[in-house]
């Protein structure tokens, strides 16, 4: 069990699909829970036919890595991936997927459950939906704004 | 005469709907020293007025980093006007 990001730790993004096998359990770990979202097939009662999402990719990156680290010192868990997918998606795609190990359950539910609420708060990737007569941005969340910038002494 | 400040160069990035509406995915700008974040936003405001209408729904970043629109620019900053996420 570690309390800080360790290189087992995964963090990507990515525009092929998300090999879920190639998260593997370890030896000392009791369980694994995984959050795996897919493109619904409709939004707001109109049929959705694909997504596509876009990142700052290196931000998006720095912000899934501090998720991590957030996880490790919250919950006692042993290590944790963090994937997500950019460019076309069809439904049923998984856009993004997250799993977390630990020694105990309670933990990977709890550490799993506050990154993907964290994910779709903090992480700048945005999501465009197309519909049959036309496209719009998601709606989105507001990132929490920082506090005021500290006085320079002039 | 009043003092000429130095100028400073940072580079501008918009994604998503800020993208769409300016055209613009990144371009370096030269501005005056001591310009925040706020104003460089005003000067894409005055050339792209419906920006102007988004500024309440966006939050600007520093070298990858959210930032308070108070915060001064400085030579070779990475700043972009980030929408509402929808990540997930």
């Amino acid at each position: 069990m570690s309390h800080i990001a360790t290189e087992d730790d995964l963090f990507t993004l990515r525009r092929s699909p998300i090999d879920m096998a190639a998260i593997v359990r370890d030896g000392q770990d009791g369980a694994i829970v995984t959050f795996d979202g897919f493109v619904r097939n409709e939004s707001h009662g109109r049929r959705t036919l694909y997504l596509e999402y876009e990142a700052y990719e290196p931000m998006a990156l720095a912000k899934m890595k501090e998720i991590g680290q957030l996880i490790h010192e919250k919950f006692s868990i042993d290590r944790v991936a963090i994937v997500h997918r950019l460019g076309r998606l069809e439904i049923g795609e998984t856009s993004v997927f997250i799993a977390v190990s630990a020694p105990h359950r309670a933990a990977a539910f709890d550490a799993c459950r506050f990154a993907i609420d964290t994910l779709k708060r903090t992480v700048p990737i945005w999501k465009k939906e197309y519909f049959e007569d036309g496209a719009v941005w998601a709606d989105g969340e507001l990132p929490p704004a920082p506090p005021s910038a500290p006085k320079v002494a002039s | 005469m009043p003092p000429v400040l130095p100028n400073l160069r940072v580079n501008v990035l918009f994604f998503g709907r800020v993208r769409e509406l300016t055209g613009i995915a990144e371009e370096s700008v030269e501005l005056p020293n001591g310009t925040t974040l706020a104003g460089l936003f005003d000067r894409y405001a005055a050339r792209f007025p419906k920006l102007a209408a988004f500024r309440a729904s966006l939050v600007p970043s520093r070298n990858e980093e959210f930032a308070s629109w108070d915060t001064p620019l400085t030579e070779d900053d990475t700043i972009a006007f980030l929408p509402p996420v929808s990540g997930g």
